[in-house]
């Protein structure tokens, strides 16, 4: 299975540039998610991947070869598109087979192929059915198969489980990730939703108005944010984020003063990679399940502080309570049998372990 | 009572400029009637018009012109998807085509047959153009003879409908998901196949809209043959609504004029009907798949 | 650089593509030029029809007898043009086109008014209000549309007679508007459908009466579809032939019967350039209002073929 390279890619329509000298390696066989709100230009980025449009400047290596030039039909991918894209007006086998048509297989091959990919994404019953009269699972799985019968080494997938209710969403991915799992195809994904991100890839790329936030695996993503955008945008409920001035105090050590809540948080002991100047600006993050209840004597923490209640959400297996915090209200993730005993304006002491935060620069959104 | 007195004009315009019409029509054609209504029926007789009629040789040459014509015009459909599915690739200048081979719906079929009656004039028209560039022998000349006139006849109906068909597919090509051509371009599939398997059998309705609507424009045919040969030479290019209106106006035969329109409402219902019928399972199957 | 996949990487799928087609970047594709050629002929053959017809109407008469059709005028004159205008024939009288135009003005604001007040209020009534036939009558009218003129034309010319307006502008304007009855009450019918039926609800409870309603609330909202409707009318009964021959009589005969007798009825001596003067005259004035509001047109036609 080949690598895909982009290379200082560059596209602008007119005037107004999209993306600039983005860089990005997707290794052998990995799945790559591009993650990131609508307009950020991970759609872009793959349609010229697949070379549905034209770069502006750099090149895409796929394997060895450079496909910056070529057609999409020569670059050896699939695309499962995003409204499924089937062919109305032929059956599922028939959408099966029109793909491989071009490739000048002999009959028994294509047919092979299409059985193949029946079993392996379980519609073979459909296979004589047209698209309207499919439902939107078994059309999503007729464009999943559509891609695999061509047995591309690159697979690219283009938002495809937005248009399916929640629960056939979770089951799609299971089946998506096995999928990857059997056959090992180098795989790009783009979707705006971070559970499917988080579920999925090996390696995210968090997009945002056409530069690359921060590349790495999920969990590094969720641990260590290189900036407000990701911290923000990975995890469910957002993370807690405190605006907040730094603080020198002697031997160098540093604190933090909310603005909203007044308590001083000790910022000795965090690993900073750029030590905060006194008076500067900083944004602390935390999020809402890493609270500390335990009290003063538990886990170490860097402040403790002590807000009521604006309510609390319950959702079955965990809640979740919104505390006031000035005008912010603070997420915090709360066991649900506790959660029954609460009503608005009890007031929770919680605490900052230091092992948790994270201190980004105010101004940059960087983590420091 | 407001929106039923409201529609009271309407009612009265449907059941009397067409029911009572209708119905009156059709009752006269039963009759002798010539420059003025005659409403007595002879019941051993009440099909002498249609007899007349059929054996009348002008009429049998409208109904063969009236199916050259159809098909003839046929022409202007494929001609109106080719130049859709060009222009929709087309990026340069879509506009500017589509303005052009629009016009000339807004000409007036008097002022197009005319037109193509001075193209096809041999002093003036192509056919000199032809030979002054030195192709002596250059006959263009069609509405001189009996059996080219109605080419020339179908060639200005192509070139007044071209550009509505035109319009038509391109609305239909445009409703197609931008998405079916990414796929196919990914697929790799040759321009041909993609058309012929997927666009065409996707744009079926727009297609038979197409169809239906020619139809129904090729029976009302009536300016065209006027302004072009009006009706020469001889009878060759006589067409049913020509026929018609000739039986009344020349002739003063209200009875023989009211079959032959009586007729031609029969070939509108024939073409009416598969329409009608087609719509209503089409509406039928779209609400079967739940779209 | 090569075009040979190395072996090695090589995605399994590719092996039986065959060639592999290069593209240079910003190369404008050889089946491009072929398209647009062909759009060229195409868009050639539409317009020079209209060239021709323009180029002679310019030239003197001793140009048009030499033949030349394509060749712009060594001379242009005007003569055509005014000798079409005021003096051309029709074989009863030599008045000009001038006669027709003014006709056809004159049968084009009735029509207009009768056609679009009537198909409207109707359009709207079926639409908006509880009318329990509401949906058989439009099932008539959908076969209304379709009928053609001939079987209803001589009962018409016996009801126009009878009514006293044979003749006469009013007479033609009548015609039109029954024609066009079924047509337009289908356009604004679909047109005022897409209104939320809580806006007249609403407007209802608001003690608004029907004709309160259609005045200040679905009129303001219709400025689109009354475009495109005008259009479409504005077209069809100018470039009306059949029912102003038929009930137009002598007098108010519009401008293409007018030029249909000169050109294609009258003996006598045929005078090209003037003639095709006066076909320009007569295509005038609707090519004018497709030129300048081309967009709307070609919803309006669309409008027409698509009947609900």
């Amino acid at each position: 299975m080949p690598r895909v390279q982009f290379e200082n890619i560059t596209k602008r329509y007119g005037t107004i540039p999209v993306l600039q000298n983005l860089n990005l390696t997707v290794e052998e066989g990995e799945f790559l998610v591009l993650l990131g709100p609508s307009g950020c230009g991970k759609t872009t980025l793959l349609n010229l991947l697949a070379g549905l449009i034209e770069t502006t400047d750099g090149r895409i290596l796929i394997g060895e070869r450079d496909v910056t030039d070529l057609d999409p039909r020569d670059r050896g991918l699939a695309m499962v598109f995003q409204s499924y894209a089937l062919y109305p007006t032929k059956t599922v086998a028939g959408n099966l087979r029109f793909g491989l048509s071009a490739q000048k297989l002999d009959r028994a091959d294509i047919e092979q192929r299409v059985a193949w990919a029946a079993k392996l994404l379980q519609i073979e019953p459909l296979l004589d059915r047209k698209p309207a009269h499919l439902s939107g699972g078994q059309r999503q799985r007729v464009a999943i198969g559509r891609a695999l019968v061509k047995r591309s080494g690159v697979l690219l997938f283009d938002e495809p489980l937005s248009n399916l209710d929640a629960k056939l969403r979770t089951e799609m991915r299971l089946e998506i990730k096995k999928l990857h799992t059997e056959l090992g195809q180098t795989i790009v994904y783009v979707t705006h939703d971070q559970i499917e991100a988080m579920t999925m890839a090996t390696r995210i790329a968090v997009m945002n108005s056409g530069v690359i936030q921060q590349f790495g695996t999920p969990d590094d993503i969720y641990d260590e944010p290189a900036n407000l955008f990701v911290a923000r945008f990975i995890g469910s409920p957002a993370m807690n984020v405190f605006e907040a001035i730094a603080k020198g105090g002697p031997n160098g050590a540093i604190s933090a003063v909310f603005d909203a809540i007044g308590t001083q948080l000790d910022l000795s002991g965090y690993r900073f990679a750029a030590a905060p100047a006194d008076g500067k600006r900083l944004c602390i993050g935390l999020r809402p399940e890493h609270f500390g209840t335990d009290g003063p004597n538990g886990a170490r923490h860097a402040a403790m502080f002590d807000l009521p209640i604006r309510h609390c959400e319950k959702a079955g297996s965990d809640a979740t309570a919104y505390l006031e915090a000035g005008d912010q209200l603070v997420a915090m993730r709360i066991d649900p049998a506790r959660a029954r005993t609460l009503k608005s304006g009890d007031r929770l002491q919680a605490s900052f372990p230091l092992d948790r935060i994270h201190v980004f620069d105010a101004q940059t959104g960087r983590r420091l | 009572m407001a929106p039923q007195i409201a529609l009271t004009p309407a009612l009265v315009v449907t059941l009397v400029g067409f029911a009572w019409a209708i119905g009156w029509t059709i009752y006269m054609s039963f009759t002798r009637s010539r420059r003025f209504p005659d409403y007595t029926i002879d019941p051993a007789d009440w099909y002498s018009q249609y007899e007349r009629l059929f054996g009348n040789d002008a009429w049998t040459t409208s109904l063969r012109n009236l199916i050259v014509l159809a098909l003839g015009s046929a022409l202007a459909i494929v001609f109106g998807f080719i130049l859709a599915a060009m222009v929709e690739r087309e990026k340069f200048g879509e506009g500017v085509f589509r303005t052009i081979f629009l016009y000339p719906l807004a000409v007036s079929l008097i002022v197009t047959g005319l037109v193509w009656r001075w193209m096809f004039n041999p002093s003036l028209g192509i056919e000199a153009f032809l030979r002054g560039l030195g192709w002596t022998s250059a006959q263009f000349n069609w509405l001189a003879a009996p059996d080219t006139a109605m080419y020339g006849i179908i060639i200005a109906s192509i070139w007044h409908g071209m550009g509505f068909y035109m319009a038509l597919m391109l609305a239909g090509l445009k409703s197609i998901n931008t998405e079916i051509w990414s796929a196919a371009r990914l697929d790799g599939v040759s321009l041909w196949k993609l058309y012929t398997e997927i666009i065409i059998p996707m744009m079926k309705f727009t297609f038979l809209t197409c169809a239906i609507l020619l139809s129904l424009g090729v029976v009302k045919a009536y300016d065209i043959v006027v302004a072009m040969t009006n009706g020469g030479p001889g009878t060759s290019t006589w067409t049913p609504a020509y026929f018609a209106i000739n039986a009344y106006s020349t002739r003063s035969n209200i009875g023989f004029a009211s079959a032959a329109a009586v007729i031609m409402l029969l070939i509108t219902l024939a073409i009416f009907l598969p329409l009608a019928l087609v719509t209503a399972w089409h509406h039928r199957q779209r609400e079967a798949a739940g779209r | 650089m090569s075009t040979e996949p190395a072996t090695a990487t090589m995605p399994v799928g590719l092996s039986g593509a065959g060639p592999v087609l290069r593209r240079r970047r910003g190369r404008i594709k050889g089946s491009s030029i072929a398209v647009f050629v062909f759009l060229c002929m195409c868009a050639a053959f539409v317009a020079i029809p209209l060239y021709v017809v323009i180029v002679t109407s310019f030239k003197p008469i001793e140009e048009v007898t030499l033949g030349r059709i394509f060749a712009l005028p060594v001379h242009w004159t005007l003569t055509p043009w005014y000798k079409a205008w005021n003096t051309l024939c029709t074989g009863l009288s030599c008045d000009g086109i001038k006669v027709g135009f003014f006709n056809s003005l004159a049968i084009l604001f009735p029509s207009l008014v009768l056609s679009i007040a009537l198909a409207s209020v109707t359009g709207y009534a079926l639409a908006l209000w509880n009318v329990r036939w509401a949906g058989t009558f439009l099932f008539v009218l959908f076969i209304c549309a379709f009928v053609p003129f001939q079987i209803i034309m001589i009962p018409l010319i016996v009801l126009v007679a009878n009514l006293g307006i044979y003749g006469t502008v009013w007479g033609i304007a009548l015609v039109h508007a029954i024609l066009a009855m079924p047509l337009l009450t289908l356009i604004f019918r679909n047109f005022y459908k897409d209104i939320p039926q809580e806006l007249i609800n609403a407007a209802i409870m608001d003690s608004g009466s029907f004709w309160q309603i259609f005045r200040e609330i679905v009129l303001p909202m219709s400025a689109n579809i009354m475009i495109v409707v005008l259009i479409l009318m504005i077209t069809t009964v100018w470039n009306d032939y059949l029912v102003g021959l038929t009930f137009g009589g002598i007098s108010a005969a519009p401008m293409t019967v007018i030029l249909a007798n000169a050109v294609v009825t009258s003996r006598g001596e045929v005078i090209h350039n003037v003639n095709m003067a006066a076909a320009l005259l007569t295509a005038i004035p609707p090519l004018v209002v497709y030129f300048a509001l081309g967009r709307f047109f070609v919803q309006g036609i669309t409008a027409g073929a698509i009947k609900g």
